[in-house]
């Protein structure tokens, strides 16, 4: 009995080896562990043996039906996974199937990571035409007609005192308009300027606009308020400079420049051994402005900042001309 | 503007280095732009005297120089043919960096080196002017003026031992376009005293009412004019001081006379202008408007077309000089000048912006009386430059001034609160230090208690007019730095419901779907623009004719984007852009939002071109198609929750499109897929199949229902899935077929999936088979084979009938 039993232990060692998908496994199945099975009838057959040897024979039957389900439920495992035994021929080393990598534009990275912060202080986000008029983004801002200031930007006509953008100040304008303070805002969006494309210049670019208006808005506020901005957006260990400098709508104004995050203000490259690099312009909002709109200043102060995308997208990343942006190429949007 | 180190040092006791002085003025709001050391180039230059020349032993056309450079006298091997005993030259001594190489074809510099030359020692250089860089003189050595010293460094005698900082000035600030504007500045900043030039002007006693007469027509545009009246001048070239200050911020010395007015211009920052006063008929002058039309030839030599606003100064007969901004060549200071009238006048900032603009003239002159001039500063400067004529040029000036002055221009008294300014600025200032701020900036304090405090303003501070303008002061001087960093804010609660940011949503489904993002110019030609959209907006300025008109469309800077990275070997692409485009609106009942009757829309544009799946070893390369392009829209809708669209399936061509399915969302036109065609193509010379969808972004917004997200019961009982595959007619759109079986199965068809369609002989020509699964479950119970068969032959005899189709397998 056992060596029949030893023989068909062999048998069915064998044999799994050569079953390859799932229909042979069930044929398999069936034939050695099914319900009238070749393994069934062996344990059919110990009825027959003598009483005194029954332990031992039995015992080893239930060993090797244990082992048989063991080895068949591998086997199932294997054939289920798709798995092959290694040595099988199967080269691991082809590559795996590739897939388009989609990637966000670095400006929109860049905006993101702006509004995040800005929205994380309590900042609501708003928005305005880029086809603009001239009250809204001269007029209102404190720029009247024949003002040298309107040099400081180069402007397309659409027609008469119709424009494109110059900046996304007069977002300002149309906010303040609509509501009563307090306002916190920033405004993103695309603003155009009348200049020859180079790689440090393009006729268009990114913007975005924060103000805040309420009773008690100080120019430390907004010292504080940016430099809690720079070392979210640049690193903690980052200074501000704020260099004092003319905007018509603001009063005081300030340009501000963040410690070079690259040589950490010893000078480099990029800050042009300067140490300090000008990200943003800010200031007070000027009463004529509120004027405009139609606030009272002496109730209410407020802040106003604006920044380039591509300049903080530019340092962030270390790219050198402007252009790159709005080309597309591939080889550029697939390093960040 | 470029203001000279060397030159603030008449004003003001500047010991500070150059560095400090830079970061001073960058932090009083003068931002430099950049420090200039022209000395430099120079070092190690001197100038020497050739004492003794004699022939080079072993060479024809050289001499041995001996040259006395301070104590030392060196041996210098020269080659010129003009160098002689007793000359002053420019000597360069070992270690100088010649600026130009005569002998190189480029000029480069090169590095002196002590130097055997034909077996003779040379230990030095005598430079040309080419080597020099000051001239293009290669023919013979430099000779200076007799009186050079010896042993001076050669910075020096040219007047280069000077540090030049560039700065910007803000158009605001016109009282800093000047040597003693800036100095004014720093002397606040470094607490020095400012030292306005003193002078007294040496009159003759013949009167100058007897000579010229000044009447002012035009009184608004025009509100002072004064003159001064110079006789027997004699116009030469200025002495080499003058000349070096004027190289020094960047100006070419022309003669005494012109160069005095620069001068003064750069000291005091008030522009002036000398006139040939035997040119002027009548010697009189006349300030008023222009004739329309009329002609005027400036001193540059061009003809200028004038305007009736246009402020012109004339004699008794013609116009002599375009008010502030440039004279005429009619009456212009040439060699033969004997007598000259000097201008000093105020003209009004918004008469000469207008006439600076028309004519595209921008002068030192206009640049500076469009931000507003200094009406007090005229009598000062027309009396520093004549007197200025009288020592340089040997003039003999007249008695008195003509000072037509109709309104007195009146300097401004502002108040200022402290409490203000500390609310303002968020800092509690002293006192003390506003008052010493506002004193150091020649404010005059004329009164003072403990809340206020009122000031007279100079002149000269056309910027400061109210309250604000004297906290912005008080804080610039006293230093932003300085002011505390407030780390904390009252925030106020929005009651706003947070608006989901769906560009971002839409964006990373796109990205996770493979697709880049791209960015691209709003501007572009206008033929491109009318081939995509109607009434397109133009550019009246545009920088170029390839950006004259405003986009309609996003598909051809996407087509830009394809050019560009074929032309790189890029050929396989997936990409999308959101942004916005532009048109007016098509009649009076579309009211746009914002400005006028311009429409701004936003959409959303995605294309694909090249193979569908990056090549791999063992499938098959397959290019994409315009169902690659409906999946994707598909999926993007389903993905963000939109399901009321449709698309509707054009049959013709249009001109930009091969392939189209239109797409309704709502029930509106929301935007179209395409196969683009051939013409569009060929215009952007691109050879590929180009698959676009381009889609209204509002309407995505709209209509996804994203925000309505609502949990439904999952179903109880599992679903069953049966294939069908009819043979029909060629003719036959799939999509009918497809919505026969949806319409015939009704609510228990759970989803229906096209997995086949097979042509060939087994089914015959004209035909094919298309084959579906479909998705059967009922909400109440386990369906019974019996009633899914049931179903599924209602379903077949309805499509049989319906197409004259035949069942194929089931």
């Amino acid at each position: 009995m056992i060596n029949q039993i030893e023989e068909v232990k062999k048998k069915f060692l064998e044999e799994i080896e050569t079953v390859k998908d799932e229909k042979q496994l069930e044929e398999f199945r069936v034939k050695y562990l099914g319900r009238r099975g070749i393994i069934q009838t062996l344990f059919d057959k110990l009825k027959e043996i003598p009483r005194e040897e029954k332990p031992t024979i039995g015992k080893f039957l239930n060993e090797f039906k244990e082992l048989a389900q063991i080895k068949f439920d591998e086997k199932r495992k294997e054939i289920e996974s798709g798995k092959r035994k290694v040595g099988e021929l199967v080269d691991l080393t082809i590559p795996g199937r590739f897939k388009y990598t989609g990637r966000k534009h670095p400006l929109t990275q860049t905006l993101e990571e702006i509004k995040k912060i800005f929205v994380a202080m309590g900042f609501e986000i708003a928005s305005g035409p880029e086809i603009e008029d001239d009250y809204h983004n001269f007029e209102a801002l404190n720029i009247p007609p024949e003002h040298p200031a309107r040099d400081m930007q180069d402007t397309f006509f659409i027609k008469e005192n119709i424009i494109l953008r110059t900046h996304t100040s007069p977002v300002q304008i149309r906010v303040m308009e609509s509501k009563q303070p307090p306002v916190r805002i920033i405004a993103p969006g695309r603003v155009y300027r009348n200049e020859a494309i180079s790689a440090r210049s393009y006729c268009l670019f990114h913007q975005v606009e924060g103000l805040y208006v309420d009773e008690g808005v100080s120019f430390a506020e907004l010292k504080g308020t940016l430099l809690s901005f720079a070392k979210q957006m640049f690193g903690s260990s980052v200074k501000l400079r704020f260099r004092p400098s003319f905007f018509p709508f603001t009063e005081p104004s300030a340009e501000v420049d963040v410690s070079c995050f690259i040589c950490g203000g010893k000078g480099c490259r990029v800050c042009k051994y300067g140490g300090w690099l000008e990200i943003l312009g800010c200031g007070m909002v000027d009463p004529n402005v509120f004027k405009f709109v139609g606030y009272d200043s002496e109730k209410y102060t407020g802040y106003a900042f604006g920044m380039g995308v591509e300049r903080i997208a530019m340092l962030k990343y270390g790219i050198d001309d402007i252009r790159l942006f709005y080309e597309n190429d591939f080889r550029f949007l697939e390093q960040f | 503007m470029k203001i000279s180190h060397k030159w603030l040092k008449n004003y003001i006791d500047l010991e500070a280095e150059p560095e400090e002085v830079k970061e001073k003025l960058t932090m009083l709001g003068l931002e430099v732009e950049s420090v200039d050391y022209p000395g430099e180039k120079f070092k190690n230059f001197y100038v020497g005297e050739v004492l003794e020349v004699s022939k080079h032993p072993n060479a024809d056309k050289l001499t041995v120089c001996r040259v006395r450079v301070g104590k030392d006298t060196l041996q210098i091997i020269c080659g010129a043919p003009n160098v002689a005993a007793g000359q002053k030259v420019p000597v360069a001594l070992v270690g100088a960096v010649i600026p130009r190489n005569q002998h190189d074809p480029e000029g480069k510099p090169f590095v002196l080196t002590k130097a055997k030359i034909r077996g003779v020692e040379s230990y030095g250089m005598i430079c040309s002017e080419f080597e020099l860089g000051l001239g293009d003189d290669k023919e013979g050595i430099m000779v200076l003026e007799p009186n050079a010293q010896v042993g001076q460094p050669l910075a020096e005698y040219f007047g280069l031992d000077d540090v030049i900082y560039d700065i910007s000035v803000t158009p605001n600030r016109p009282d800093c376009l000047s040597h003693i504007g800036v100095a004014r500045e720093l002397a606040v900043a470094f607490g020095l005293k400012l030292k306005k030039p003193e002078f007294k002007v040496v009159e003759s006693d013949k009167r100058i009412t007897d000579y010229a007469s000044v009447e002012i027509i035009d009184t608004l545009n025009c509100p002072r004019y004064a003159a001064r009246v110079v006789l027997n001048v004699k116009v030469e070239p200025s002495p080499k001081w003058l000349q070096d200050y004027l190289r020094a911020v960047g100006l070419r010395p022309i003669n005494n006379i012109v160069d005095i007015t620069n001068f003064v211009l750069y000291e005091v920052g008030h522009p002036l202008h000398a006139f040939d006063y035997d040119k002027l008929a009548g010697h009189k002058i006349v300030v008023k408007c222009a004739n329309d039309g009329e002609v005027f030839i400036t001193l540059d030599g061009k003809a200028r077309v004038l305007r009736k606003d246009t402020l012109m100064i004339c004699d008794a007969e013609k116009p002599v000089a375009i008010a502030g901004v440039m004279g005429g060549a009619n009456t212009e200071i040439t060699d033969e000048t004997k007598n000259v009238l000097i201008e000093s006048a105020y003209f009004n900032p918004i008469s000469i912006r207008r006439t600076s603009k028309y004519l595209g003239l921008s002068t030192d002159a206009s640049y500076r009386f469009e931000r507003g001039a200094d009406p007090e500063a005229v009598i000062w400067a027309v009396n520093r430059a004549a007197q200025l004529m009288a020592e340089i040029a040997g003039g003999e000036v007249l008695q008195g001034v003509i000072d037509v002055y109709p309104v007195e221009i009146k300097p401004k008294v502002v108040s200022l609160r402290f409490s203000r300014l500390n609310s303002v600025i968020g800092f509690e200032f002293s006192q003390d230090d506003v008052v010493k701020i506002l004193e150091g900036l020649e404010l005059e304090i004329l009164n003072r208690d403990e809340k206020s405090l009122t000031v007279k303003v100079p002149t000269f501070r056309v910027d400061i007019e109210r309250e604000i303008d004297l906290i912005e002061e008080v804080a610039r001087v006293y230093g932003y730095d300085r002011i505390p960093d407030k780390m904390r804010s009252v925030v106020h609660f929005s009651t706003e419901k947070v608006k989901v940011d769906f560009h971002n949503f839409v964006r990373e489904r796109l990205i996770g779907a493979g697709f880049k993002e791209v960015v691209t110019n709003s501007m572009l030609d206008e033929e491109k623009a009318s081939l995509l959209g109607e009434n397109f907006v133009k550019v009246l300025n545009p920088l170029s004719r390839e950006m004259s008109a405003l986009r309609t469309s996003l598909i051809p800077s996407a087509l830009d984007v394809v050019k560009h990275n074929f032309g790189y070997g890029v050929k396989n692409l997936k990409f999308f852009e959101i942004g916005k485009v532009f048109r007016l609106a098509f009649d009076e009942d579309e009211k746009p939002r914002y400005v006028d009757n311009y429409v701004e829309e936003e959409r959303l544009l995605i294309l694909m071109t090249g193979v569908a799946e990056p090549v791999s070893y063992d499938l098959g390369e397959r290019i994409f198609d315009i169902y690659d392009l409906k999946g994707e829209v598909e999926n993007l809708f389903r993905g963000i929750f939109l399901e009321n669209y449709r698309f509707i399936y054009y049959s013709n061509n249009s001109d930009i499109a091969e392939l189209e399915i239109g797409i309704e969302i709502g029930g509106k036109y929301a935007g179209r897929l395409i196969k683009v065609g051939d013409e569009i193509l060929n215009k952007f010379d691109i050879k590929a199949d180009i698959y676009i969808a381009e889609i209204d972004f509002d309407l995505l917004c709209k209509n996804s229902r994203f925000e309505e997200r609502h949990y439904i019961e999952l179903p109880r009982f599992p679903s069953v899935f049966r294939d069908l595959a009819f043979v029909v007619d060629e003719s036959v759109p799939v999509g009918e077929v497809e919505n026969a079986i949806k319409e015939k199965a009704g609510a228990v068809l759970k989803s229906i999936r096209l997995f086949d369609i097979y042509r060939g002989e087994r089914i015959g020509e004209g035909k094919k088979s298309v084959a579906f699964s479909l998705e059967i479950l009922s909400k109440e119970k386990t369906l019974t084979d019996e009633e899914v068969n049931e179903l599924i032959q209602k379903v077949v005899k309805y499509v049989e009938q319906k197409f004259e189709a035949k069942l194929r397998s089931y």
